[in-house]
């Protein structure tokens, strides 16, 4: 707990937080306007109302997300290399993983609170612009976990990459480098692109149904936890030369 | 005699390069060693190492009777330190970058005005580190060593980037330390004019060698012995640099 309130005092004039809130402010505003401009178009399509509500503005939302996702996690760390802050961690007794899995509970936070907004959002659309009685929270809620838990190997990943290199646009490379080919590989039917954390991320935005799909789950979350063990451990066996 | 911190042929290799070659250093507690030698001697590996910044490729060290890698942070806990070039989280100010080394050590709120007070600092506190020139950032990075006064303080070279007026009071800082708090400093620097002034024992290091290790009397007599005169140090510590420099170079070319 102490190690975590430090990371937030360190977080300050970052501007993290603000970033990981104006996505999710951003999401929610996206979200709103698209739905009051393409309301008709949205609600003829061939779909349930509330696959339209849930699939057909997740894309942008998605976006914005990963990109607010790849921006917070070479910030959170920048910080750490600029002014070699890092080099004075290392010679205080402190975790120096301990540290680095605090960072990770600060940007998933923040990103489960952008989702929030973004889903509070939805939620409002369903229950004021869908047809009655078609809007179901259940539905809205398993959604919005499976949304987050298939952002959170992108998030595990940028910051692993984002702890590894000092010269913050290497990762931020990496990471549109990600996006890219994450967008060209989505699509295909081929499972073992799924190693790759954008494609996964880009799974429920290329789906068009808003029922979770369970094998993309369980790689989510394996996938989330393998880089955060990378992380942690190469934060606890590379020291600072 | 009681040392708090001795090195037993400490070894760090890079490939083919020996930074630091069979170091075997001690410091006795209470005491200002002066740890010098020319810019690569291989001074700051050897306190990297002691702070576990780096590992050594052979050899030990302790700390107080404690060992790294097992006690790091017991022996972190009882260090201060001031490594190369100053760090400092550039987003925060010269307060908020000690509020957090505090934080991390678990010490009253007061000791970040006390260190800031001990630098110079303190009018210049709610300033943030990044605007602050290379002189400030050297003395924010020695009350981040000085806070909460630990009883070991690892300083490399802590006077770079400061004014003459700056080198005189840091220094004067630095030498009143140990009657101040009963603290051992380890402090290197490649100048002999400045360490002569503020330690007890020196130890000379060329190339990764540790050339001599003594207390200050010890290397006057040496002087003295080598032909050069006591009151001028400096000629016989280059001369000591420059003679290990030839032989290594006649082993070189056997």
């Amino acid at each position: 707990m102490r190690t975590f309130v430090i990371e937030l005092r360190k977080e300050k004039r970052t501007g993290v937080i603000p970033l990981m809130i104006a996505i999710g402010v951003l999401g929610a505003a996206y979200a709103f306007v698209n739905f009051i401009v393409r309301k008709d178009t949205l609600l003829n399509l061939p779909l349930a109302p509330m696959d339209v509500l849930l699939t057909q503005l997740y894309g942008m939302i998605m976006v914005l997300n990963m990109f607010g996702i790849i921006v917070a996690a070479c910030m959170i760390y920048n910080m750490e290399f600029k002014g070699s802050a890092v080099k004075k961690m290392y010679m205080l007794p402190i975790s120096v993983p301990t540290m680095y899995l605090c960072k990770f509970l600060i940007l998933t936070i923040m990103l489960l609170i952008a989702v929030c907004f973004q889903n509070m959002a939805l939620a409002k659309i369903g229950v004021t612009d869908l047809p009655k009685g078609t809007f179901e929270a259940h539905t809205l809620i398993s959604f919005a976990g499976y949304s987050f838990l298939t952002s959170m190997p992108v998030l595990s990943f940028m910051l692993f990459i984002a702890s590894r290199f000092e010269n913050m646009w290497v990762p931020l490379g990496i990471g549109v480098a990600g996006f890219l080919s994450g967008m060209a590989l989505a699509t295909s039917e081929i499972a073992l692109f799924m190693v790759h954390p954008f494609v996964v991320m880009l799974k429920p935005a290329i789906a068009m149904s808003a029922q979770p799909d369970i094998a993309v789950v369980i790689v989510s979350m394996i996938e989330t936890i393998l880089f955060l063990c990378a992380g942690l451990w190469s934060a606890k066996k590379l020291r600072y030369e | 005699m009681n040392y708090i911190i001795t090195t037993e042929q400490l070894t760090k290799k890079y490939k083919s390069f020996v930074a630091v070659n069979d170091v075997t250093l001690h410091i006795r507690k209470g005491s200002i060693y002066g740890f010098l030698g020319p810019n690569g001697a291989g001074k700051s590996t050897t306190m990297k190492m002691l702070l576990g910044l780096t590992a050594p490729t052979n050899g030990s060290f302790t700390i107080d009777g404690k060992q790294f890698p097992t006690d790091r942070i017991a022996i972190l806990k009882e260090v201060g330190s001031f490594i190369e070039s100053p760090s400092f989280y550039a987003n925060l100010t010269g307060k908020e970058n000690l509020d957090i080394i505090r934080r991390i050590l678990g010490l009253p709120q007061s000791t970040v005005d006390d260190a800031l007070e001990l630098v110079g600092l303190s009018e210049f506190g709610n300033r943030l580190a990044k605007k602050y020139s290379l002189g400030m950032k050297q003395r924010l990075g020695l009350a981040g060593a000085l806070l909460g006064r630990p009883p070991i303080l690892i300083l490399d070279e802590p006077t770079n980037g400061l004014d003459p007026s700056g080198i005189h009071e840091i220094r004067n800082l630095i030498k009143s330390l140990p009657d101040l708090y009963d603290c051992t400093v380890l402090i290197s620097s490649h100048m002999l004019s400045e360490i002569e002034l503020i330690a007890d024992d020196i130890g000379i290091l060329n190339h990764g060698r540790l050339l001599f290790e003594g207390s200050l009397d010890d290397l006057r007599q040496h002087a003295l012995q080598s032909g050069f005169a006591t009151d001028n140090l400096e000629d016989m510590f280059l001369s000591m640099v420059e003679k290990d420099n030839a032989s290594r170079k006649q082993r070189a070319k056997l």
